[in-house]
């Protein structure tokens, strides 16, 4: 008997149930299940907003309104696409989908603690996509960015019902992650093997605990601001009003105190991933695994502090100005220590490079682009130059889209023999990772170059001069999107013909627990706990 | 190990409610917050938010030094005022009380209350500007057609000359923002209000 | 393997034709038009003091961190081809050595440093209160620019983008307005920046200029501009449907010049309060 058997008994379901058909779904509270879900949930919000993005890019091939003539709706469509991608792609992915899947079982737990409470998270989820897309398609749609700055996303501004359904869905994903973050530290503090000591837990299960913490401290803070928001737009109250006394500069401290952890949320569990996936394939334990379980505290606990370098142009006191300056340089340094822990991971290694180790090769070097013109960007000198310009644009996306969203794919790659008990075919997937990798790159690289040149964000008609690297951004789109479909064939082809997978198929490299047993995991795992002797 | 599962459940319980202890104490935080950015902005003169005094002032400026005092003036669209300042700048002696006024009138054909915010560049300078009357402390309700004029009464603390920083400001501009408050308009006669 | 190189090769080609470019940029100064250039890829050319320290510091940055990024491709290449499992059939069970630790958290924490030293210089310089020789304010409207001359009677106008059918030959497309604003040269202009409505932004890449527009508040900035010529900028904050349609148009002009239009001005446009211009209250 262990800890979680116990707590799944507590939420009144026999431990060997096994529901079938849309029982085992809806009322899951196995931990694989919720994560699949998770997963599919995710997979399905990706074609969403990256549609969304497509259909941005063919509008901006060109200058000149294509084929949004209401700018509005294009703001709708810069709007949705960041939220959907921020809250409803890359978090279910990387913290609901894989964090369910293998944190247990990388700590030789049978479950989460709280498996019904597992269960309210993903539903929340899944009601604050509906609610978001329901903001979308009601009345003027929420044109405001994902930052949601009043006075803009004010009732004067933004009438109408649109803004409101955005907020509220963004509470329900905000309760479900707070939800899913307290799961995820009562599981890894109490429910670990015999053994499994916090230092000798794989890397991926380190990064799901800070992601937890960070989630736990940031999102509650947005939860505040948009409430205030909410009773602002609909109940007369006035903290972002300025006739009424408030500021609508307050919204931003606050938005920013959430928002910038929230990056760290997004990259953190990428960092995990692809800990995980390089040490497997060098053959090799992490290099420095102290250093990188304490780089990433290091970025959790600064990340706290250096919200307001989004504000650099908005009127802070040059002190102030410095300060954040300062602190947010600060953050390349133990950014630093992991891009060159996994190098030297790498080091000396007897390296193979099936698909997974692809992606995490290839995020090392476009995280490290991302980094470093975050590093740029921390300038507040700079910044005024190239603040909300295609430039920040670049940045984010690269370790976003190209960051973030590589270890998704990586991810799955590297389990998806586990969870499905099939394995991808190599070949073609390497070409997907090659159309995705050249993709990606055309459709952001040319960005820098348009922000330096001063093109504003957020514009659905540019100038004249800035056609050419816009058009090279969408042919680069257009890559992508052919990448995505191949994609889709390749998981269709996965779990309809993929050969079956052994328990452990990458060999000696892989020491993480969820290789000791069966491809696909059994329903059940490690009810009776593993005893580690040593770390995996 | 030994292991008893009554005891995991409530290791479980504990840790789960002390976390959402913490999920309310961040929430508190994010409203404490509002009360506690105004505080800090008139504290700290951050943001541009110039001092307030009651009466008192420090000297300290043996050379007479002076500084160039600008006055800028915005009305809300949906406001039916002309506001500005009756000269556009002075040049004050520091630590010396100086008074100016602005005048406000009203153009439309209904009563209307506003109320004014202001803040003061460069915002480094800001907390040297001490006011010690203003309208701005006072909802405005003007009649149909009513002129009144608003003065501001003020000095520019001497400490400026010691700070590293706010040395090379040889100009202040105080800034006022009428708005509509219909609020206030509903019920008359004007009652003493925020400041900002 | 192969096609690693390649990409390395891509990205190595057109960073280096980055810096090129930004190089010719400087050295061509008020010979390039101040406004966005087809397969433009540095900033534009500087046309203030401001600009032209950024510039600096961005070259700065940008070796530094051009550096960094060849650093990871060359040892990520060399990884891939020295430690494959091919070469190197038996991974070595090394997993931590100290002083490579403490000299990878070091010497970025010297970078660091190094890079923070001109750039909290650069901002205190930006934010440095200049004696201002005069002022102009601007207001920000859902989906125009307002401006007001307070120095020299002040007169106002608004500046409202040209539509393409109105577009006089050669001006560039959703750049230029109806209005543009007039400065002299080598003159230091207090700029106060505030809104009527939403958040917008009030930016001018040429000047190194970027000062949000924030209903209730003024903000405080200054230009002084070192060339005659045209300047173009746009709005930098979501400010709702026409965010993309309130460009900045900015002439600098001479001395003599100025004291024309702003004759010429103070008839055309009345003040602020639609009382007609008192030329006499002027102060210059």
């Amino acid at each position: 008997m262990s800890d979680a058997s116990t707590a799944v008994a507590d939420a009144g379901l026999h431990i060997h149930a096994h529901p079938t058909g849309w029982r085992r779904w809806l009322y899951s509270t196995n931990h694989k299940d919720i994560g699949t879900m998770y997963m599919v949930a995710s997979f399905a919000a990706g074609l969403i907003g990256g549609v969304l993005s497509w259909i941005m890019r063919l509008e901006l091939a060109a200058p000149g309104i294509q084929y949004i003539s209401d700018p509005q709706a294009y703001n709708v469509m810069v709007t949705a696409h960041g939220l959907i991608m921020v809250f409803f792609v890359v978090m279910p992915a990387l913290i609901g989908g894989f964090g369910n899947w293998f944190v247990p079982m990388m700590i030789g737990a049978p479950d989460m603690a709280f498996p019904r409470m597992n269960n309210i998270s993903f539903w929340l989820l899944a009601a604050a996509v509906v609610l978001m897309l329901m903001g979308v398609v009601t009345g003027v749609g929420p044109g405001v960015g994902w930052t949601v700055y009043p006075p803009l996303s004010s009732a004067t501004y933004h009438p109408g019902m649109s803004v409101d359904f955005g907020i509220l869905s963004l509470h329900l994903a905000g309760a479900s992650s707070i939800l899913g973050a307290i799961n995820f530290i009562v599981t890894i503090f109490n429910m670990r093997a015999p053994g499994m000591t916090l230092h000798r837990m794989p890397l991926f299960v380190w990064s799901m605990l800070l992601t937890a913490f960070l989630l736990l401290l940031a999102l509650p803070v947005l939860a505040g601001a948009l409430t205030m928001l909410l009773t602002d737009r609909n109940f007369g109250t006035t903290f972002f009003v300025v006739a009424g006394g408030g500021d609508p500069v307050l919204w931003q401290h606050l938005f920013w105190f959430f928002g910038h952890p929230e990056v760290y949320i997004m990259i953190l569990p990428a960092f995990g991933i692809v800990s995980q996936i390089i040490s497997t394939f060098s053959r090799k334990p992490i290099f420095g695994y102290l250093g990188m379980a304490y780089a990433m505290v290091a970025i959790g606990v600064i990340g706290f502090v250096v919200w307001a370098h989004h504000m650099f142009t908005v009127g802070l006191n040059v002190d102030t100005r410095a300060y954040f300056v300062i602190a947010t340089m600060i953050i390349a340094v133990p950014t630093g220590i992991k891009v060159f822990s996994w190098l030297a991971t790498m080091w000396g290694g007897s390296l193979t490079f099936p698909t997974p180790m692809l992606w995490a090769t290839g995020f090392i070097f476009v995280f490290v682009v991302g980094g470093v013109t975050g590093v740029v960007l921390a300038n507040a000198g700079i910044d005024v130059q190239v603040h909300d310009t295609y430039f920040v644009v670049a940045h984010f996306h690269y370790v976003l889209s190209l960051g973030a969203l590589f270890m998704i794919f990586g991810g799955f790659y590297y389990w998806i023999g586990k969870m499905s008990g099939r394995q991808y075919p190599e070949t073609l997937s390497k070409v997907q990772f090659w159309l995705s990798f050249i993709g990606v790159n055309l459709v952001f690289f040319p960005m820098h170059f348009l922000g330096l040149q001063g093109m504003p964000r957020r514009y659905v008609d540019y100038p004249d001069a800035f056609a050419g690297w816009n058009m090279v951004s969408s042919v680069g789109a257009l890559i992508s999107m052919a990448s995505t479909v191949l994609f889709l064939y390749i998981v269709y082809y996965t779990l309809r013909h993929g050969e079956r997978c052994p328990a452990n198929p990458w060999g000696e490299g892989a020491t993480t627990l969820e290789w000791k047993v069966a491809s696909p995991a059994p329903f059940h795992t490690f009810e009776t706990p593993p005893v580690i002797t040593g770390r995996t | 190990m030994s292991y008893d599962p009554a005891d995991a459940r409530r290791k479980n319980t504990v840790l789960a409610l002390t976390l959402f202890g913490v999920v309310g104490g961040m929430v508190g935080l994010a409203f404490a917050a509002v009360p506690l950015y105004t505080l800090f902005c008139q504290v700290t003169g951050y943001a541009g938010t110039p001092k307030l005094a009651a009466g008192e002032h420090v000297g300290g400026n043996p050379n007479g030094l002076s500084i160039e005092v600008r006055f800028d003036s915005n009305v809300a669209r949906n406001l039916p005022w002309t506001f500005k300042p009756v000269q556009p700048k002075v040049t004050v002696t520091l630590g010396e009380e100086t008074l100016v006024h602005y005048t406000a009138r009203n153009t439309g054909k209904t009563p209307v209350v506003g109320t004014a915010t202001f803040n003061v560049t460069p915002f480094k300078a800001a907390q040297y500007f001490t006011k010690i009357e203003c309208f701005c402390f006072t909802e405005q309700r003007l009649e149909p057609g009513q002129e009144m004029s608003m003065p501001v009464l003020f000095y520019v603390d001497p400490a400026i000359l010691d700070d590293p920083n706010a040395r090379d400001v040889g100009t202040l501009t105080l800034s006022y923002t009428f708005f509509r408050d219909d609020k206030a308009a509903a019920a008359p006669p004007a009652v003493p209000g925020r400041g900002s | 393997m192969l096609l690693w190189g390649m990409t390395g090769m891509r990205v190595i080609r057109v960073l280096s034709r980055g810096a090129v470019a930004l190089v010719l940029a400087c050295l061509a100064g008020a010979a390039l038009a101040a406004q966005p250039e087809p397969w433009g890829i540095g900033m534009q050319p500087a046309a203030t003091e401001v600009a032209s320290d950024i510039r600096i510091l961005w070259h700065i940055v940008f070796a530094i961190v051009l550096a960094v990024c060849l650093l990871v491709l060359v040892l990520l290449v060399y990884i891939i081809w020295r430690f494959n499992a091919k070469r190197n059939p038996r991974p070595s069970t090394a997993s931590h050595n100290t002083w490579l630790e403490i000299t990878w958290t070091v010497i970025p924490a010297v970078i660091v440093a190094a890079i923070a030293v001109p750039s909290v210089k650069l901002l205190y310089f930006m934010d440095r209160a200049q004696d201002a020789e005069m002022t102009i304010k601007v207001t920000g409207y859902q989906w125009f620019w307002g401006y007001e001359y307070p120095d020299h009677g002040g007169f106002t106008f608004d500046a409202v983008m040209l539509a393409d059918d109105k577009l006089p030959a050669g001006a560039p497309r959703l750049l230029e307005t109806d209005n543009r604003i007039v400065i002299p040269v080598n003159t230091t202009v207090r700029v106060l920046v505030t809104s009527q409505d939403v958040i917008h932004a009030w930016a001018v890449p040429a000047f190194g200029v970027k000062v949000d527009s924030v209903p209730g508040r003024i903000n405080e900035t200054w230009i002084n501009a070192d060339h005659e010529g045209v300047y173009y900028g746009q709005c930098s904050e979501l400010c709702g449907v026409n965010h993309a349609f309130m460009p900045i148009t900015v002439e600098v002009v001479s001395k003599d010049r100025f004291a024309t239009w702003v004759r010429e001005a103070q008839t055309k446009f009345a003040r602020a309060d639609g009382t007609p211009v008192q030329v006499a209250s002027e102060t210059r």
